[in-house]
């Protein structure tokens, strides 16, 4: 173990997420915390909200604000009125402050946008996962292209940041089928866009039926051809490549993403959510009713508590770091954790920067290319 | 109590024909426990014994029994079922004058079944054939005592027929123990001179040594000696089990029981020593006993290396009461430190295994097992290899020698053919042929015992549908042309891999080995190359590619904490293979080299 014993000073969180669990249906493939086909406990939900960051005693300003499911806009007008007064209400946005929406390209229509941009939204993240009807119906997503183009046409009239979220590496996907999907994404000029290679979630349908053999994952080199036609479409088309699963044009990357990525502090509200206040990190209780039931009753809705040691933390956001393109500075990691990154992973930092996984440019240590499509193998080891 | 109505007995039988509740029978029958107070089959009282439905430790149980208006002692010793435990049988049977060789009405002769009565036979004993679950609808009376004098030449008329179920013929059971095996011999004013039988070791009496005294008596409070190491000792106390322990004042010739003196360690007690009195009054030595064979080697490595005096703690504990486990430290490149242990057979393996499980915490990594081989070296030097890795160069080898034995397999006859085929696959050189009746057969095959110890029980049950049984016994060590094969990976030799086999089985032996560590070994960040090689020779090589993607799913602040965990369990996971040239090996890959391809190739 690394002898010195830093302390950390910890700023106080500039970012705040809130969660909002409902969803028409649970999709087969989803690990969220997520309720399917229960508005009716929408108001209650308010209400929990309402308890739980009133807990706050006194407004907490931040610079990134991220609304995120579930699917927010399943909210009727009014409801998704009062999630937004009461979030500013609790974490007003600070000038020039990133104010993110995740939404449902079926739930987009005009009202609602307009509402979200009356409130200060910037930033839309649409749902969007596949432009094709075969991968749609797989996922049980409940859109279809025409759906997506009509979302994101009335979205970015309207708000300065649009993203759209695609999933590849279904089972039985061909190249040719994510191939479309990115031209597809491409033609609508997205701002911002997040692919992520399908995951078999215990707990999930698809988990069970991928145990059962009813499902095949598909190879570890089809997935991979994939995601490098994901960088090398993307990036031709003038997108940068930020971090393992984001693509952002100039100015448009996800700063409240970046702010997890960076070992930030966060705020946090909603079943299931997790936050992270002065090295302490905590997670809700994700079942939805729990977490109603304790809100509501004056109780507190944390599950899991945990408070990182200076040397975890550290730990932790070197991997956290390392996820994102440009990599880790040395100097300004040591002046954050007070640790030098030689000093807490010598050995696996020198094993797989011989192996090519690993780069030092300059000052800053990052995945090589390589090592991008491998880089969960990487993170035990730093551990 | 005098000699003439002592009666000292084993109940022989194949495993499952009915000893342990035969044994449950007698008790009862005979008023030494009430019915109610009686676990079921008392005689087998560790808990993996009745998991296994074995006895490892032989006991002795003293049993009143009032016949004629007579009072009879019958001490029945107890003795394992299973055939690694072949030689504590024997150990028993010289304890008594007499055997009940119990038989399955429906089951009939087995292999264990004339192994045992063989046994019994070479120690002259006076056999009591006795043929239980007559209560069974489909039991086959007839055969059975036909297939008893066909294999044993035991007249048909002698056969005792009960049911230790019901209790059916119980009572002229325990007459024909009466009336038919002799009373001991022996002189109560002689000096003493008993036989140690067995021994355990009880944490809080220390030793408690059983015996069987030939001449003379032992009384509470007066001294012995064991002759073999001349060590002195009090008697603390002197008993029987009944089947409960039961102090008495003193043992006589002729009796069973045992000896408790305050000796804090099993060492001091040898299984088939001689105990009598201080100073040369010129008692014998009984015959001991043949030390137990340890035919099946391994290594035991702690996976983490900190739990090394743990292992040698639980290790030693165990040893204490199984005298036929032994285990001394080795190293291994691969593994660490670490112990090579030595079995009876692969059953004695596992149950040890077991135990470690069960009474300690240790994480182990198992070698797979192997037999004892000898090398006779140029200089004429005989050496014991009990790891491949001990076989010196081949320039310094005159012969190399295996194991040999003898396996006797009782099969209905239409399996003979797939079990002749079976055995000659294994190398077997069939001896004899015997029909027990017209439906069953006994084939008797020496083969290398290697072939035997993995899995040829195994292959019996399925190639004749589990009707097969077999038994089998060392014989000798024969040369053969046998190497070292040598399993590389990433270029590293592994030590703890590494195999000797028969030249001509070399290919087939290293494919079968690469293509199962490729099974076994998770893609690596490079590519891992296993090979299988003799000398500097490779004959195999299998490649493991190098991973080529994960799945990366959504990485943001909810999922930080759950990945942050997932990977340290992942890392956990790491930890506990061992680490060869960066190329992490999971523990079972060390038993791949068990693996011997197929059998039809
Ligand atoms: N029907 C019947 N079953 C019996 C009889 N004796 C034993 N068994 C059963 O046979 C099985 C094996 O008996 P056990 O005493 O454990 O055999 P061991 O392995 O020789 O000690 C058990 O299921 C017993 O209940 C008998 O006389 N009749
Ligand atoms: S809509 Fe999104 S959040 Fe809701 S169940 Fe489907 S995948 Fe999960």
């Amino acid at each position: 173990m690394v002898v010195a014993t830093p302390s950390v000073t910890w700023n106080g969180p500039r970012s705040a997420y809130v969660h909002i669990p409902f969803c028409s249906h649970h999709c087969g493939y989803c690990n969220f915390t997520v309720i399917a086909g229960r508005g009716d406990l929408i108001e209650n939900y308010l209400r929990a909200l309402r308890c739980e960051l009133a807990e706050l005693k006194f407004p907490r300003p931040v610079d990134t604000l991220f609304l995120g499911g579930g699917t927010p806009t399943q909210l009727n007008k009014n409801e998704l009125r009062s999630l937004l007064e009461l979030t500013l209400t609790w974490f007003p946005l600070t000038e020039g402050g990133e104010f993110s929406v995740e939404a449902n390209p079926a739930d987009v229509e005009t009202e609602k946008i307009d509402l979200l941009v009356a409130w200060g939204v910037n930033r839309i993240s649409l749902g969007a996962q596949s432009f094709q009807s075969h991968k749609l119906k797989t996922l049980e997503r409940d859109h279809d292209a025409a759906k997506i183009h009509q979302a994101v046409e009335l979205a970015s009239s309207r708000i300065a940041s649009v993203s759209l979220d695609l999933i590849f590496g279904l089972p039985n996907e061909s190249l040719t089928d994510w191939s479309r999907d990115l031209q597809a994404a491409l033609a609508l000029r997205p701002n911002h866009l997040s692919t992520y290679g399908l995951t078999y979630e215990k707990g999930t349908h698809f988990w069970s039926r991928q145990q059962r053999g009813q499902i095949q994952q598909l190879s570890e080199e089809a997935e991979r051809e994939m995601f490098e036609l994901a960088i090398n479409h993307l990036t031709a088309a003038g997108l940068e490549h930020y971090e393992i699963s984001n693509f952002a044009r100039p100015n448009h990357r996800c700063r409240h993403n970046e702010a997890y990525w960076s070992g930030a502090e966060y705020y946090a509200a909603g079943a299931g959510a997790s936050r992270f206040v002065n090295g302490l990190r905590e997670t809700n209780h994700r079942s939805v009713v729990n977490y109603l039931r304790l809100v509501l009753s004056g109780k507190s809705p944390v599950a899991q508590r945990e408070q990182l040691a200076p040397e975890d933390a550290a730990r932790e956001q070197l991997v956290f770091g390392l996820r994102r393109l440009a990599g880790v500075d040395r100097n300004d990691f040591h002046r954050k954790t007070g640790f030098t990154i030689e000093a807490l992973i010598e050995a696996p930092l020198d094993t797989f920067l011989k192996l090519g996984l690993l780069e030092w440019v300059q000052n800053r240590l990052r995945l090589t290319r390589e090592g991008l499509m491998v880089s969960d193998s990487l993170w035990p080891a730093f551990l | 109590m005098d000699c003439q109505q002592i009666r000292n007995f084993s109940i022989i039988a194949h495993i499952d024909h009915g000893k342990s509740t035969l044994a449950d029978r007698l008790l009862e029958g005979t008023g030494a426990v009430e019915k109610r107070e009686m676990k079921d089959q008392l005689l087998d009282d560790m808990e993996l014994e009745r998991e296994r439905g074995i006895t490892i430790k032989a006991r002795a149980v003293a049993i009143r029994h009032r016949l004629d208006g007579k009072t009879y002692e019958l001490n029945l010793i107890d003795t394992p079922g299973h055939v690694d435990f072949h030689y504590e049988v024997s150990r028993s049977l010289t304890c008594c004058e007499g055997a009940l060789l119990l038989v399955d009405a429906f089951q009939g002769v087995e292999a264990q079944t004339v192994a045992n009565a063989y046994a019994a036979m070479e120690n002259n004993l006076t056999i009591i054939p006795v043929m239980n679950k007559i209560d069974l609808n489909h039991a086959r009376p007839v055969e059975v005592a036909e297939e008893v004098e066909q294999a044993l030449a035991i007249p048909t008329d002698e056969i005792v027929k009960v049911s230790a179920k019901t209790g059916f013929g119980i009572d002229e059971l325990l007459r024909a123990i009466i009336d038919h095996i002799p009373a001991p011999q022996g002189r109560p004013e002689a000096p003493l001179q008993a036989m140690v039988f067995d021994s355990h070791y009880d944490e809080y009496r220390g030793a408690i040594t059983y015996v069987r005294i030939m001449n003379g008596t032992v009384q509470r409070g007066q001294k012995i000696r064991f002759l073999r190491g001349g060590t002195v000792h009090e008697v603390h106390e002197i008993g029987q089990f009944v089947p409960g322990p039961r102090p008495t004042e003193q043992l006589a010739a002729g009796q069973v029981g045992y000896l408790i003196c305050n000796i804090k360690s099993l060492d001091l007690v040898h299984i088939g020593d001689t105990v009598s009195v201080p100073g040369d009054l010129g008692v014998e030595a009984l015959a001991g006993y043949q030390e137990p064979q340890r035919m099946v080697y391994c290594g035991l490595y702690p996976s983490d290396g900190q739990d090394f005096e743990e292992l040698r703690d639980a290790l030693n504990k165990l040893a204490i009461n199984d005298p036929s486990f032994e285990f001394e430290p080795e190293t291994s490149d691969a593994l660490g430190f670490g112990f090579r242990c030595g079995f009876l057979g692969l059953l004695h393996m596992e149950i040890v295994q077991q135990r470690l499980e069960q009474e300690s915490d240790v994480d182990l990594v198992q070698t797979a097992p192997n037999v004892t081989y000898e090398v006779v070296l140029k200089t004429g030097e005989v050496l014991q290899i009990h790891k491949p890795q001990e076989v010196p160069d081949v320039g310094d080898i005159e012969e190399f020698r295996h194991p040999i034995a003898k396996v006797s397999i009782v099969v209905p006859s239409e399996y003979i053919g797939p079990v002749m085929k079976l055995c000659q696959e294994r190398r077997g050189n069939q001896l004899n042929t015997e029909y027990l009746s017209p439906l069953r057969a006994m084939l008797t095959y020496e083969m290398p015992l290697a072939e035997v110890i993995y899995d040829l029980h195994d292959k019996l049950k399925s190639a004749s549908r589990g009707y097969g049984t077999m038994n089998y016994e060392f014989v000798a060590y024969r040369p053969e042309d046998l190497i070292r094969l040598d399993i590389l990976v990433n270029g590293n030799r592994v030590d703890a891999l590494a195999i000797i086999c028969d030249r001509t089985d070399a290919d087939r032996r290293g494919r079968a080995v690469v293509t199962k560590l490729k099974k076994e070994i998770e893609r690596h960040m490079f590519e891992v190359a296993v090979q299988a090689a003799i000398g500097s020779r490779v004959i195999a090589r299998e490649t493991v590619p190098a991973l080529r993607k994960n799945v990366t799913a959504k990485c943001y602040g909810g999922d930080i904490t759950r990945k942050r965990k997932l990977w340290a369990k992942q890392r956990e996971g790491k930890k506990r293979m061992k680490s060869i040239g960066q190329v992490d090996i999971p523990q079972k890959a060390f038993m791949a080299v068990l693996d011997k391809g197929s059998d039809k190739s």
